[in-house]
């Protein structure tokens, strides 16, 4: 493997691992909160149950989370340090500002997960607001980072030299709002489904107690509420790139020629060496009606850009097609579920075909987001800061990248296994007697301990 | 210049903040690793106990430090990432084994196989972060890092394989043992465990005379190996640094002397005071000699956005800090109950 693509695997594997902590980081403080909230007011002793339960497994994620996200404060450096000396002086500051959010939600997470019996049951409870709302702003932040690499503003080149730098402009670059927003939504999304997939398989393995149908209920609230927002967020950031980043439109959606009335291209292989995407089913004008609302508009093709300047759509593509398939799929699941138990009166229904596709929709949100962020990366290629930094100049010169990339590789192997193993523990792990005398009595509330 | 100054000195205080928090989280790593004998599972509890709430937290510092450095000196960023390729990979190593198997251990049963190997792991990657940051921190601070015409002239291996800079490392070891120790002999007070107080006594005093030895070691070899930061130490930094001796005599005796809050506040206040010396024993330089602080500094424009930033996230930042350490760091009289919350298993003895 050359040093170049040696760097691209480690920092594509590596934001691939993190960014499934991160997304549980800003989705499942929320479902603390909501749930705690909920066991406060009401007395009840299942929500405590569950709100005990996702802490601990939250705790692990945050960890691995937090350590992943260290490994690419470090990579950003270490593997394209052409890239930090280019931008650090534009678009450090979104970084810092995540710093201190991620800062906070560390404190609050310190305080959450060890305060139990320290603080108040009320005092705990407000921990898991600045949990929710500092995982919120770091996604915010780090993502509008990205998004001025996609589209880079606040500053000038000069003689070669950058000038005039805005780092306010930086950070609310035009692709910040729709990137923002989509990937925000994306962590509800998968946070939303991902929990449901784990209490739909005990509801299909015959568990029938009030926990697992609450557990189901909250987090499927989340992820059926987060859906559409998520697929309206989605079309009008493929909109957004007709006018931002043609390029990255046409290898999404395999527009090898520069036409009128293009159509949409669903599914199907994409062949470079022919300019065709073989075996998709075609809907006519869609993709000239979707990014322009006229059916004869232009859509410019990859041809339209210089042979060294176009991202290839291999995996593009069939990435776009994945997540686009793998949203609409959660979008019927969450209707379909929300329909059967508002139709039947409130009860969680227990239809053996919809708790299936529960539990495919769990995994497949997360997928989505990784082929989102496929989509996006590899849609910018080739370059890192797009029309400023060509990826391959923007590579180290330290040798053996190769060796880095497998340790590195290793390292998320064992880790992945070892939380695997870790959380079905967790999960397999007999329910705590749900009285709440039992789980409330020994806070400082009635003891007097401090708070 | 006053702005570049101002940002330089907030993120000099993060690198403190870091050294004395975060190495005192290293350092718990460290006497994981010796801890023996019938009391090695209490002293390991102790240590996990200390940890626990606020290692996140602590190693946000560093966090802050890499993305303060990326923006406001941009180019000194990307030197020391080329330069300091290799020590500055096996530190993140060291990192993520370090905080993963800490929350592995936590959460695995008592006395199994993968709790004993998680412990394993948990000691022995505490040790790594801190050698390989010291050993960095030292091929920096002596001038091996070198730059011309915007590209790094050092080897991946040169600079922070030196002598001087493999015993600052080793240094940078034992000064986390003792910031730990100092800090396990307080919590162990806070608990109630006399016999442990005691023996991370002894652990400070030998971890003291051991950091002890390698400072007069690295005093011997830095006027041929770290020339500039000899000079610059004994043209404007002596007073500071006769300073930092007085009160590492002043917290070796408070420590013989029982007096263990005091030795805890002079054991932080010396590593505070050790990092103030360096960092102005290679004033005006940031990476000596090629890259200064004037011309690695981004323009004013990106360093008053990055003020009101910090000064923005501080205000919500210190608050919170100021509660972690309150909630957690205070005498008790619920021991060890929070760590029912993490180990649900763990017996008490």
């Amino acid at each position: 493997m050359s040093d170049l693509l040696a760097a691209r695997a480690q920092m594509g594997t590596s934001l691939a691992f993190h960014i499934i902590f991160a997304s549980l980081g800003v989705g499942l403080p929320l479902l603390l909160c909501i749930a705690e909230g909920l066991a406060l007011w009401r007395k009840d002793a299942t929500w405590m149950t569950l709100t005990r339960r996702w802490t601990k497994a939250f705790a692990l994620l945050f960890a691995i989370g937090a350590v992943s996200g260290t490994i690419l404060s470090f990579e950003i450096g270490l593997l394209w340090p052409t890239f930090t000396k280019f931008s650090g002086s534009i678009i450090g500051l979104p970084f810092a500002m995540e710093g201190f959010a991620f800062f906070i939600e560390a404190i609050f997470l310190g305080l959450y997960l060890y305060g139990w019996e320290r603080l108040s049951p009320r005092a705990h409870w407000l921990c898991s607001f600045p949990l929710w709302i500092s995982g919120a702003a770091s996604a915010w932040f780090i993502v509008s980072a990205n998004s001025w690499m996609n589209t880079p503003t606040g500053f000038q080149i000069t003689h070669g030299q950058v000038t005039g730098i805005n780092p306010l402009q930086a950070i609310l670059n035009p692709s910040t709002p729709y990137e923002t927003t989509h990937m925000l939504l994306a962590a509800y999304v998968a946070t939303g489904f991902g929990v449901a997939a784990i209490y739909a398989i005990q509801i299909l393995r015959g568990k029938r107690e009030s926990y697992y149908r609450k557990g189901l209920v909250l987090a499927m609230a989340l992820g059926a509420i987060a859906i559409p927002f998520q697929i309206f967020s989605g079309d009008l950031s493929a909109r957004s790139l007709a006018d931002l980043q043609p390029a990255k439109l046409a290898a999404m959606e395999g527009v090898f020629h520069t036409q009128k009335g293009a159509p949409i291209k669903v599914g199907g292989i994409v062949d470079v060496k022919t300019g065709q995407v073989l075996y998709a089913i075609e809907i006519p004008d869609g993709l000239s009606i979707l990014a322009h609302e006229n059916p004869n508009a232009t859509i410019l093709g990859l041809d339209a850009y210089a042979p060294q300047d176009r991202p290839d759509p291999t995996f593009v593509h069939p990435s776009f097609d994945g997540m686009v398939g793998s949203g609409f799929f959660a979008l019927l699941i969450g209707g379909v579920f929300w329909l059967l138990y508002f139709r039947r009166k409130r009860v969680v229904p227990e239809n053996r075909l919809l708790l299936w596709g529960i539990v495919l929709a769990g995994p497949l949100s997360f997928v989505a987001i990784e082929l989102g962020w496929m989509v996006t990366e590899l849609g910018r290629q080739p370059w890192v800061i797009y029309n400023f930094l060509r990826t391959q100049n923007a590579v180290t010169t330290a040798p053996g990248l190769n060796i880095s990339f497998a340790i590195f590789s290793g390292i998320y192997v064992v880790l992945a296994i070892t939380l695997t193993v870790l959380l079905l523990h967790l999960a397999r792990s007999p329910l705590p007697k749900q009285e709440w005398p039992v789980l409330v009595s020994s806070s400082s509330e009635e003891r007097g301990g401090p708070k | 210049m006053t702005l570049t100054y101002t940002i330089l000195i907030i993120l000099w205080l993060s690198l403190i903040v870091y050294a004395v928090l975060g190495g005192a989280d290293f350092g718990g790593g460290i006497w994981d690793f010796f801890a023996f004998g019938p009391q090695a599972e209490r002293q390991r509890r102790l240590i996990g106990q200390a940890l626990g709430p606020v290692w996140e937290a602590n190693h946000v510092w560093l966090i802050f430090l890499i993305v303060g450095l990326f923006t406001a000196f941009p180019p000194a960023f990307s030197v020391l990432s080329i330069a300091l390729f290799v020590p500055f990979t096996l530190a993140v190593i060291g990192i993520v084994m370090r905080g993963a198997a800490f929350m592995f251990r936590g959460q695995a049963d008592d006395a199994t196989t993968s709790r004993r190997i998680w412990g394993r792991v948990f000691s022995t990657a505490s040790t790594i972060t801190p050698f390989f940051f010291g050993a960095a921190a030292a091929a920096v601070a002596s001038g091996q890092v070198r730059v011309q015409g915007g590209v790094v002239q050092t080897d991946l291996l040169a600079g922070w394989t030196t002598p001087f800079a493999l015993t600052i490392g080793a240094l940078a070891l034992s000064l986390c043992a003792v910031l730990a120790a100092v800090n396990l002999i307080v919590e162990a007070q806070n608990s109630n465990e006399p016999e442990l107080v005691e023996a991370f006594r002894r652990r400070a005093i030998i971890a003291g005379a051991i950091t002890l030895a390698l400072d007069v070691v690295a005093f011997i070899l830095s006027p041929f190996q770290a020339p500039l930061l000899w000079h610059g130490a004994l043209d404007h930094a002596l007073p500071l640094i006769i300073a930092t001796a007085l009160i590492g005599l002043g917290a070796a005796a408070s420590l013989l002397l029982r007096r263990y809050r005091l030795a805890r506040v002079l054991a932080f206040t010396v590593t505070a005071f050790i990092f103030a010396s360096w960092g102005l024993s290679q004033f005006p330089y940031l990476v000596p000699v090629d890259v200064t602080i004037s011309n690695a500094a981004s323009p004013p424009s990106t360093l008053l956005a990055l003020l009101i930033g910090t000064s923005i996230g501080m205000a919500l930042l210190l608050p919170s800090l100021w509660l972690l350490f309150h909630v957690f760091k205070g005498k008790h009289p619920a021991l060890n109950v929070q760590e029912k919350a993490v180990e649900p298993a763990s017996t008490q003895r």
